[in-house]
């Protein structure tokens, strides 16, 4: 599994046991999710963005 | 100045479920189980709901082949790691006594799992204290 599908499942999780956790009302669930989702993906690509012109670097060693 | 009289005494509530219910043993269904607690609360919807995260969450961290949290002597970090995987209740007992599960650390998802379960670990552990106020009456 890619990167980026692990983190949109990690979100989506999250975002879903948040939602639960702290709404009562289906349709304020629902508003919660999307903002945590859609913050966590997008924050994530937004890291990723700014983190693009950094050289890689060497692989670290297996120990 | 007329006197008053007395008012009747207001009709006993009902207790809701919720009244009834033995706060620590909701806490301790709740560290068992996930989502034990909130069903033991009739919770229906939300319980299932909380159950189904928290295992596809572990399920996603060990299908990962990621790291399940022990002690190591002098390595305070190592203690929280333990802490919250142990927050999973029956699943950390069975995967670290039962099957002896460590995580395989040449997997390329064993960091990825590990946050998987770490995660599991600690929504149960939030998930013990909204049990723990629901059941006190301290939150709906």
């Amino acid at each position: 599994m890619s990167h980026f599908l692990l983190m949109v499942l990690y979100s989506a999780l999250v975002s879903v046991f948040f939602a639960a956790l702290w709404r009562r009302r289906l349709r304020d669930q629902a508003i919660l999710f999307l903002q945590l989702f859609l913050g966590m993906v997008g924050g994530g690509l937004l890291l990723a963005w700014l983190m693009y012109p950094f050289p890689p670097g060497p692989p670290a060693p297996i120990p | 100045m007329a006197e008053t009289e007395p008012q009747p005494a207001p009709a006993a509530e009902k207790p809701t479920p919720a009244a009834r219910a033995n706060p620590m043993l909701c806490a301790v269904l709740a560290w068992l189980v996930p989502g034990a607690g909130h069903l033991y609360l009739r919770r229906w919807g939300r319980g299932a709901l909380f159950l189904v995260v928290i295992l596809l969450s572990l399920a996603v961290g060990l299908g990962l082949e990621g790291k399940l949290w022990e002690l190591i002597p002098g390595q305070p970090l190592s203690y929280l790691g333990t802490f919250a995987c142990a927050a999973l209740g029956v699943p950390y007992l069975a995967l670290r006594f039962g099957l002896n599960y460590q995580g395989q650390i040449e997997s390329q998802g064993y960091e990825y799992g590990a946050a998987f379960i770490l995660t599991a670990g600690l929504m149960n552990l939030l998930l013990i204290l909204d049990a723990w106020d629901i059941a006190r009456g301290l939150k709906e």
